[in-house]
């Protein structure tokens, strides 16, 4: 019988920013390359019965802040669920999804929004939005790895009880005044980094399938790709980022 | 007396800039005159706001300003509007200047300006206009607008009871302000050979009312097309007060309200803009549909985003898009689908360079569906552009073509692209690049190397 990836995205259609789907798409080559089924199953405002436990990745892509009144009641009920989810297996949220995580949103009209305290975070909506390229290192699944991307930040992240998922090498990150970015918390990777990241850093994917082939008892995949193409990307991309103009402050100062 | 003096001196700035090119100072006089009176557009005389008209949104903003002056010209009115794009206040202040007396005042029917929805509530501020079309309000510009919502946001600090809005039927967050204004008039495209659908890991978006999905029938232009939300109900209307239908793509025509109209352009993104300017013209300027189709026969758009260039025996068909966004995208990738004979793609995507920080953003491309271009008879693709050339291969691969279908070039060097195209046995090249890169190519041919 054929072996089984099964991938929930969560709200897709609403949380539609940033060519997040190429995650997707990532997830399910990489999955297929190693001879499996990748089934991608959208949860969404109308989906009656929602268990994490049904799902051996959870995605959730970065949306807009309006939305997250509603998204945080739906999953309410089931915060202990994706507690217990994350010890374990992998998620990956980005960007302003992050603070939904989190515990309050403090809005630049100066409301507030509760989030699902799943994360010990405090975030505060910035009144205005800053975008920059985003590079750290960092380590999942018992690997060292460097992650590039870009970061279009319009909430920032205050850590209060948690591991930073990344170190710094250039960016903004959690709040543009720390040298850290992100946060990991058991297996769930919460990330500024936006858009196709898993597309762009393959060998954070295959380590997100290396863990779901451990989760679900499976023969680690010995071949590994070939990274050829993004590692010639990360390369120009380092270039680009040591010789532009930036605002920032040097990560070293922070 | 501020208002004089900062008057006065944008007049002498503007004719001073006009004496050493008459392309520039669609600005400066303006931003220099705010600074002199920072309420320098609100002291205008004789201005009836309820012959101003904003037109704002995504795309699409300029080119239905410079239709919808065109029509009104075409029919005998005076008219004042930037037609330049110069759509921030100080590109405003500009033009009232050079079309205002020494004392400030001005005599037009109308006037029509472009303007940046990101700016509109400080446009609105000191010029209450109480007509407003908004095209669209997609994802775009994220560096500096982060999401729709945002600009939303701006939006509804303008939008209120007493306005008249023009209104993209098959856009739900355009549609959304239908709530807020006092009387909405709908423009809007019906189905037609062009228009497309997108597999179902294609995200689409929430409804702006109820939050739940919203699903599209159809799309016209990316992210437009008649759509409904099953939850709550809200949909495109069926028959929207200005509905262009009967679209003929070989006979370059169409109808709007049993009138026969000449298509200038036939791309599916100019049809809401004519739609858009039609309902503008009637329901604001009393000029009717019948009136406005003679103005077709001889529209010509400024800064169109097409341009075809001939370069040895080779055609050049250059689609320009906005950087970090998806639409404009689209909607190029489905103008090299339609044609289906033998063709080089040439892919720049480029590192956004509006302001400090440059960075490295081609996320938006995942959102576009390149299959239908992987399907059109494509010889050879050649993705070009310093730090974003492999990511551009990678979206193409990740849509079915194969590596050694693609010469990656991690560089933006004109010689080195126009070797890739003599390359090429096609003389069918589509390319999309940044405007600087276009330009460059363009003077290259021009110096004879074609």
């Amino acid at each position: 019988m054929e072996q089984t990836i099964k991938v929930g995205w969560l709200f897709n259609n609403m949380f539609n920013l940033h060519g997040d789907r190429g995650n997707l798409l990532a997830i399910r080559a990489e999955g297929e390359r190693r001879g499996y089924r990748v089934e991608v199953e959208p949860i969404n405002l109308d989906t009656a019965s929602f268990d994490p436990m049904n799902f051996d990745f959870l995605f959730c892509p970065p949306g807009e802040i309006e939305h997250f009144e509603v998204v945080a009641a739906y999953l309410e009920p089931h915060r202990k669920e994706l507690m217990d989810y994350i010890e374990t297996r992998p998620m990956l949220v980005t960007g302003t999804t992050v603070a939904l995580f989190g515990e309050t949103i403090a809005r630049d009209d100066q409301s507030t929004i509760r989030g699902l305290g799943i994360i010990e975070v405090e975030t505060r909506e910035n009144h205005a939005v800053y975008g920059d390229d985003l590079y750290y290192s960092c380590q999942y699944n018992g690997k060292e790895m460097e992650i590039i991307g870009s970061q279009i930040q319009m909430i920032d992240l205050e850590i209060k009880e948690e591991s930073p998922f990344g170190r710094l090498k250039y960016g903004y990150g959690n709040n543009g005044k720390t040298k850290v970015e992100g946060i990991i918390s058991g297996k769930g990777i919460f990330t500024n980094t936006l858009g196709p990241v898993l597309v762009c850093n393959p060998w954070l994917t295959e380590e997100i399938i290396n863990l779901i082939e451990a989760n679900k008892h499976w023969p680690v995949w010995e071949e590994p790709r070939d990274n050829t193409l993004e590692l010639e990307s990360l390369k120009t991309k380092i270039a680009h980022i040591n010789k532009k103009e930036t605002r920032l402050k040097n990560i070293s100062e922070r | 007396m501020k208002f004089y003096l900062a008057l006065w001196f944008a007049k002498l700035m503007g004719i001073a800039i006009n004496l050493v090119s008459k392309d520039r100072g669609t600005n400066l006089p303006g931003e220099k005159a705010l600074t002199i009176d920072p309420n320098f557009v609100k002291h205008f005389k004789n201005i009836d706001y309820s012959r101003v008209i904003f037109i704002t949104g995504t795309n699409g903003k300029s080119s239905t300003t410079n239709l919808i002056t065109h029509i009104l010209k075409q029919n005998g009115k005076k008219i004042v509007s930037n037609l330049e794009g110069a759509n921030l206040l100080g590109g405003i202040a500009t033009i009232l200047a050079k079309e205002a007396s020494l004392s400030g005042k001005i005599k037009a029917d109308y006037y029509v300006f472009e303007t940046d929805e990101r700016y509109l509530p400080l446009i609105y501020a000191q010029l209450p206009a109480e007509n407003m079309l908004i095209t669209n309000l997609q994802k775009d510009q994220v560096q500096r607008n982060g999401d729709p919502d945002f600009i939303i946001r701006k939006l509804k600090e303008v939008v209120n009871p007493k306005m008249t809005l023009i209104l993209n039927n098959e856009e739900p967050r355009s549609r959304f302000f239908e709530e807020i204004a006092r009387r909405s008039i709908y423009y809007g495209v019906s189905r037609h050979d062009e228009s497309f659908t997108k597999g179902a890991d294609y995200p689409t978006q929430a409804c702006p009312k109820c939050h739940h999905d919203m699903s599209f029938d159809y799309y016209n232009v990316d992210s437009i097309g008649a759509f409904h939300c099953d939850f709550c109900g809200f949909a495109s209307k069926k028959t929207p007060d200005y509905p262009i239908t009967d679209l003929n793509f070989s006979e370059q025509t169409f109808k709007l309200k049993d009138v026969n109209f000449h298509m200038p352009y036939d791309l599916p993104f100019m049809f809401y803009n004519y739609a858009g300017s039609l309902a503008v013209c009637e329901e604001i300027c009393g000029i009717a549909p019948a009136a406005a189709a003679k103005a077709f026969e001889n529209f010509k758009n400024i800064g169109g985003r097409f341009e075809v260039l001939t370069y040895k025996n080779k055609t050049i068909k250059y689609m320009r898009i906005k950087q970090e966004n998806p639409d404009t995208l689209q909607s190029a990738l489905n103008i090299m689908a339609s044609d289906q004979s033998k063709k080089m793609v040439a892919l720049g995507l480029y590192v956004v360079n509006d302001f400090v920080p440059h960075y490295i953003n081609t996320f938006y491309a995942f959102d576009c569906d390149f299959k239908p271009v992987v399907d059109s008879n494509v010889e050879r693709y050649l993705c070009f552009s310093e730090h974003v050339s492999y990511d551009t291969a990678n979206r193409l691969i990740y849509d079915g073509v194969a590596k050694e279908a693609i010469t990656i070039m991690d560089s933006d060097d004109i010689n080195e692209i126009f070797a890739e195209i003599d390359k090429a046995e096609t003389d069918n090249i589509y390319l999309i690049t940044w405007i600087s890169t276009f330009e460059k190519m363009k003077k290259f041919i021009e110096g004879g190397q074609g």
